[in-house]
């Protein structure tokens, strides 16, 4: 069953940036569905539409069964939204700033109390849930404000790229807490820039380019449309090795494609660990040295590059390509 | 009543916000009492000539400056509109089913009450020194000032939100509060002004609140002036939370 469901939802810019281009999504109940792609792709318009953040210009939205055309408010009962910007008051203790959510939400101060003291333990905030939130480390700071985003409990949680700015061991730490949510049965629709992020979390997930989807699907699926492993060669004296190379890979029968990419030949094949024997053999013959060579399963990257011609790598943190506002 | 239980809740988060935040208040509050204590001494020797009818300098003095505190306070509330635009507060209070007016009205209501303890202290500090303090007339000047409040504190919130950065925003915000202040009376009465100045304060709605309350503080409530001045803060009042309500609606994307 879908929780979340768009239908041609489009948002337009100033008149004529389309940042969300007719999307249709389907995102079933129970699972952590991942929005990959550069930024300006259109991933924030897309779940500030449906966190009602940003009116919809036309197409149709529903979440947890609701209309968020005609409801918004209703919608707001039902879902959780957690900011890149966050959210959680520098003035306030964690715990006064939980309080004062759930108060808006308007549940009970018995209620209130009760799932703070929950949420502290689940988000394990006990070590700092009294001290004002100027005083947190980014870590902890994106833990309140997961737990601000779930104070009352919506089926569906929004988190818009939740792991932007964490070391790797707070990331790793989050990645744990989104699961567990998940587990206990929260729909989480997040964004991310970031492959491994957008690889291993995801039960499904969308990789989304100029305000539209260009591929769908568990990444397995996904990395299975590229068929085949990756293969990247560079050689010694550059230039001429390069052509040479290129030239001699696109003439075999088991290379599916082979391109130049920053002085690297890259080229992907149906099984690597057959094909590179025989590659070496070849290059060994033509007197073309090796320099480094690597041989990888495809990535998510690889998806990307094969749907859009860029590397998502190169698209760099901050490029904003179609003027999405923050 | 839902509205009214986020007002209150929102009022207490902006009202305790500012109790931590004691640079705030200390500036806030020196400032009119560094006036008092280094501006008034100039104007002792004016006491009983042109601009300042009773031998009190501070009775002409201090309803100056408590516009000026209103209006100060009031323009300033944009600042934390940035810092919350800023920190992701206003897309998380946004987010919650609080009500829209709740959340552009709670700060606003948090100044004025923090207004009306400044007002008192200040008053309560100007009385020894010769002010002669009409309750009455304070108290219907302490309304005229609350209007004043929400007019400037809802049109700085609506740039802020419109500017969405500090250095933009404190740049507007400076270079419109200084002519409406040199043009408004606060510091001398503009009975000392040239025509010329005093035909161009009649554009400054600050104007007629400085001379209402110059009125209010001798204890004169029924007066035209007075009136005028009601009248030209209601007005605006109506039409800045006017604005400041759609802006809100639309500029936080």
């Amino acid at each position: 069953m879908s929780i979340i469901s768009t239908k041609m939802l489009t948002k337009v810019f100033s008149g004529k940036i389309r940042a969300v281009d007719n999307l249709n999504l389907e995102i079933k109940a129970g699972e952590i569905f991942g929005f990959l792609g550069p930024n300006g792709a259109g991933k924030t318009t897309t779940l500030r539409m449906l966190a009602t953040l940003l009116p919809i210009d036309s197409g149709e939205a529903m979440v947890a069964g609701i209309d968020v055309r005609r409801q918004p408010s209703r919608v707001r009962q039902h879902a959780g939204y957690v900011g890149q910007l966050g959210g959680a008051d520098r003035l306030a203790t964690g715990r006064e700033d939980l309080v004062l959510q759930g108060q808006l939400y308007g549940m009970s101060s018995s209620e209130v109390k009760k799932r703070t003291e929950e949420l502290i333990d689940v988000l394990d905030l006990r070590d700092f849930a009294d001290r004002k939130g100027s005083t947190y480390s980014g870590g902890q700071r994106r833990r309140l404000e997961v737990a601000l985003g779930i104070m009352h409990r919506p089926e569906v949680l929004f988190l818009d790229e939740p792991t932007t700015g964490l070391d790797p061991q707070n990331r790793a730490n989050l990645w744990v807490q989104i699961r567990k949510l998940r587990d206990s049965g929260t729909t989480i629709f997040m964004t991310t820039h970031y492959l491994e992020e957008a690889d291993t979390l995801s039960d499904r997930l969308a990789i989304m380019d100029h305000g539209k989807i260009v591929a769908e699907g568990t990444s397995r699926e996904l990395k299975q449309q590229i068929a085949g492993d990756s293969v990247i060669f560079s050689f010694k004296n550059d230039g001429l090795a390069i052509e040479k190379a290129l030239q001699l890979f696109q003439q075999q029968s088991y290379v599916r494609e082979a391109n130049v990419e920053d002085e690297q030949v890259r080229l992907y094949v149906k099984e690597g660990a057959v094909a590179l024997p025989e590659l070496l053999r070849l290059l060994d013959k033509e007197n073309i040295a090796v320099k480094t060579m690597a041989l990888s399963e495809p990535t998510l990257d690889d998806v990307f590059l094969r749907k859009t011609g860029r590397s998502l790598r190169d698209t760099g943190p901050n490029s904003k390509e179609n003027g999405e506002p923050k | 009543m839902k509205p009214l239980r986020d007002i209150a809740l929102l009022f207490k988060r902006s009202f305790i916000q500012a109790l931590r935040n004691p640079t705030w208040l200390v500036v806030g509050l020196s400032t009119p009492l560094l006036y008092l204590a280094l501006y008034t001494p100039l104007l002792q020797k004016l006491a009983g000539g042109p601009g300042f009818p009773t031998s009190h300098v501070l009775d002409v003095f201090l309803p100056g400056m408590l516009a000026f505190l209103a209006f100060g306070n009031g323009s300033s509330e944009g600042y934390q509109t940035i810092f919350d635009l800023r920190d992701g507060l206003v897309e998380r209070f946004r987010v919650t089913p609080a009500s829209r007016y709740a959340l552009l009205l709670s700060p606003i209501l948090s100044d004025i009450a923090w207004l009306l303890i400044f007002i008192a202290i200040l008053v309560a500090v100007a009385v020894p020194f010769g002010f002669n303090a009409h309750i009455t007339g304070l108290l219907v000047s302490f309304v005229l000032l609350a209007l004043l409040v929400i007019i400037t504190a809802s049109f700085s919130v609506s740039i802020a939100l419109i500017n969405k950065d500090i250095s933009g925003f404190s740049a507007i915000i400076t270079g419109i509060n200084l002519p409406i202040l040199l043009l408004s009376g606060v510091l001398l009465p503009l009975t000392l002004a040239p025509t010329w100045m005093r035909v161009i304060a009649y554009f400054n709605p600050l104007y007629y609140v400085v001379e209402a309350d110059r009125v209010l503080a001798t204890g004169d409530i029924v007066n035209s002036t007075v009136g005028l001045a009601f009248l030209v803060m209601v007005l605006l009042t109506v039409m800045t939370l006017w604005w400041a309500t759609r802006v809100y609606r639309k500029a936080v994307a």
